[in-house]
């Protein structure tokens, strides 16, 4: 027996709970480093530069000098970012409801027929196009007089189109048209995504009971995809507010106040007038109006979207 | 030990994140000195450019020429902006004659006296035309040396202005000393009756500012900023504004990119052009070069001018580790040879003395202009440069004014405004 007992090997005793946990935070720790890095890097210091920006007067290279909030009242009481705002939530109104409207007419459509696949990779090809690209291709379809294509075609016809990007209406107008078409395909795809979890049995009851396509659309599936729905309109809206590269590359909105958004307005304080102080404040406001603009969406989900399927 | 791992992985992750000069201004192992220099410039340019770095780099094997090039003029300084803040700019770099001033007074950039005064300098300060230093030059400190130039003339189109009706010659009028601002008015009226525009200009000092002068206008008068306010200034501003409401003037700026200034230039839908040597190219793949002629902008009597002379200037990063190789680079490229290789394509007109034959190629007829304008001209006024950015609002403001977002009067107060409340 005590030999047995001697030949046993021996069992290192377990280490304590708490020496574990100890050992496996500093890896943890070791492995989050890099990303923790990162976040400080790229993240809460730009933020916080900025917001420390917004309060001071800085040209990119001289001295900084604190200002308290004269950027903002500053800002506030500028005309062209007046306009600005304007524009951005007028281009806004012009192409969520109609881009978001028409992505899930789409996508219902393409829900049914065969080879869904291939289209959703021609909706979706805009979407993988760099912005540079989609914008020069359309500067030279909407350019204008007989230089254009699209106005050359139908001056061909006797008719005169606007110049759709030097008039500052119809420039509005033609930013929305370029918008919605280089977004659509990605709000196709998502749609679809949000189609195919409606369980088909729910159509199916509906369907036995008599209710029209249109009925099912509206009380079943429409109800059921409401999530999808407040999802891209979150996402939208915050892109509307942030529209910038194509506009850019679209028009000059230094020449044409129809194209001044809010984050050119940034862009050209910043980096053409190197007004930083002006430009973190200006900034800092498109983040506020973000914040609120999400908040409200949020409140109002509470009346439209279901989470229970 | 393990917090010294968690410190060490965190140092990298920060250490990978921050910026690098990749070598700038550093001794290789090699032996070899990389020099990093930036400009801005098109495609052709790019080519003089590279063309010039191969003959450097054979010459100098001890020095790597690297060269950053930023094709839109508009979007070089915000990435050089970055760049000096950032402490990962070029060694060498080109400033615009609008940017100069601030970079100046930010002290980013080298004095250069005592080189240029050394032994290794391939030219003396006095080899460049006094006026084009501009905001290059603080208190006989010099900063920048003026790579090369475009004096402000006027293009003309003589198919254009026959077919308005126009039978007097301009460059012949200037040579008979009756190049008056009158007469050149009375030809934009002719060519506006005649379906035309009369003029181009692009939104600059170095048109508004010619227009002044040949109206007898000041801009800058001891100290003062007067061009509001100056009876014969206010009334060139007024035309200006007159001429752009009912299109006898085209600003550049505005105009569409598939129909701009060149287009209607060279589809001879418009008498005058306001711009440098760099329209020589526009005008010969227009192809109808006979065409074209300049002249300089006209004065009051009809006597020669000062005229605008828009300049870039080449400038030595203070932060440069290897200032010695970065001036034998810029030396050699302001010099009078390395302005002979760059030049050669056209697009400007030498800095330096001594260069004018690259000008004198026989195109356009009365090339001489752009010599003459660039001997006696200016790059912008000293009042105005040395303020960052005022240049800059002086144009922004005057925009509105031209396209009757203000109205005259309104805009003419406004601009004092800003220039005073800019000079403090």
């Amino acid at each position: 027996m005590a030999v047995l007992a001697k030949s046993r090997p021996r069992q290192a005793a377990p280490a304590p709970v708490s020496k574990i946990r100890h050992r496996d935070g500093w890896w943890a720790a070791f492995f989050l480093a890099p990303q923790v890095a990162g976040l400080f890097v790229f993240l809460i210091f730009p933020l916080g530069f900025a917001v420390a920006l917004a309060f001071m007067k800085w040209d990119g290279l001289g001295d900084k000098s604190w200002v308290g909030f004269d950027n903002f009242t500053t800002m506030l009481a500028d005309q062209d970012f007046g306009i600005a705002i304007w524009n951005t939530f007028k281009l806004a109104l012009m192409t969520i409801p109609v881009g978001l409207g028409l992505a899930l007419v789409i996508a219902v459509a393409l829900n049914t027929v065969k080879g869904k696949g291939f289209y959703r990779v021609l909706y979706f090809l805009p979407v993988v196009t760099s912005s540079v690209a989609v914008a020069l291709m359309w500067q030279v379809i909407l350019a204008s007089g007989d230089y254009g294509i699209l106005n050359n075609t139908f001056l061909k016809w006797g008719i005169t189109l606007p110049a759709w990007l030097e008039d500052p209406v119809w420039v509005q107008v033609a930013i929305a048209v370029v918008t919605i078409w280089s977004s659509l395909g990605l709000n196709v795809v998502i749609f679809l995504a949000g189609l195919q979890t409606i369980p088909p049995q729910l159509v199916e009851a509906a369907r036995i009971d008599g209710a029209s396509p249109v009925r099912i659309f509206r009380s079943v599936t429409l109800p059921l995809i409401s999530p999808t729905i407040f999802f891209t309109l979150i996402v939208s809206l915050i892109s509307s507010l942030q529209a910038f590269d194509q506009i850019y590359v679209l028009v000059d909105p230094q020449h044409n106040d129809g194209a001044r958004t809010i984050v050119y307005q940034v862009y050209e304080l910043g980096f053409k007038k190197f007004e930083f102080g002006l430009s973190s404040a200006a900034a800092l406001i498109l983040l506020v109006l973000t914040l609120v603009v999400t908040l409200v969406q949020f409140g109002a989900q509470k009346r439209f979207v279901h989470y229970d399927s | 030990m393990k917090k010294l791992a968690v410190l060490a992985a965190l140092a990298l992750a920060v250490t990978a994140c921050s910026g690098s000069n990749a070598g700038s201004g550093v001794k290789q192992a090699d032996g070899k000195v990389t020099i990093r220099w930036a400009t801005w410039g098109s495609a052709e340019d790019v080519a003089f450019y590279k063309e010039f770095n191969d003959a450097f780099m054979k010459k100098h094997p001890n020095i790597v020429l690297k060269m950053e090039s930023v094709p839109e003029y508009g979007d070089y300084h915000p990435k050089l902006l970055t760049q000096l803040t950032s402490k990962t700019a070029p060694d060498v770099f080109f400033v615009g004659d609008d940017n100069i001033g601030k970079f100046v007074s930010a002290g980013v950039l080298q004095p250069l006296n005592d080189q240029l005064a050394g032994p290794d300098s391939k030219s003396k300060p006095e080899d460049f035309f006094e006026g084009v230093y501009g905001g290059a030059k603080k208190d006989g400190q010099i900063y920048g040396m003026p790579n090369d130039v475009n004096p402000e003339v006027l293009w003309y189109d003589k198919k254009a202005l026959q077919a308005a009706g126009i039978t007097e010659d301009p460059a012949t009028l200037h040579a008979a000393g009756q190049w008056t601002m009158a007469k050149y008015l009375d030809m934009n009226a002719k060519l506006k009756s005649a379906g035309k525009a009369g003029s181009i200009f692009w939104n600059w000092y170095g048109s508004t500012y010619s227009v002044i002068n040949g109206f007898g206008g000041k801009v800058w008068d001891g100290g003062r900023f007067v061009a509001t306010t100056d009876p014969k200034s206010r009334q060139a501003l007024e035309t200006l504004a007159k001429g752009y409401a009912d299109k006898t003037f085209l600003s550049a700026d505005v105009l569409p990119s598939g129909n701009g200034a060149s287009t209607q230039f060279v589809k001879h839908k418009v008498g005058f052009y306001a711009g440098g040597r760099w329209l020589v190219d526009t005008v010969k793949k227009g192809g109808d070069p006979a065409s074209y002629d300049i002249v300089p902008f006209p004065s009051e009597t009809g006597a020669p001018m000062s005229g605008a002379v828009a300049a870039s200037y080449l400038s030595i990063n203070k932060e440069s580790k290897a200032p010695k190789e970065a001036f034998t680079f810029l030396t050699e490229f302001v010099s009078k040879e390395g302005q002979l290789v760059r030049l050669k394509g056209g697009g400007a007109v030498p800095s330096v003395k001594g260069a004018e034959q690259i000008v004198l190629d026989g195109y356009p007829a009365h090339a001489q202009t752009f010599l003459d304008v660039r001997d006696t001209g200016f790059a912008n006024y000293a009042e105005e440069v040395s303020v960052p950015g005022l240049t800059a609002s002086i144009n922004e403001h005057l925009m509105k004014v031209w396209s009757g977002k203000v109205a005259f009067e309104q805009g003419m107060t406004e601009l004092q405004q800003l220039v005073e409340s800019k000079l403090g």
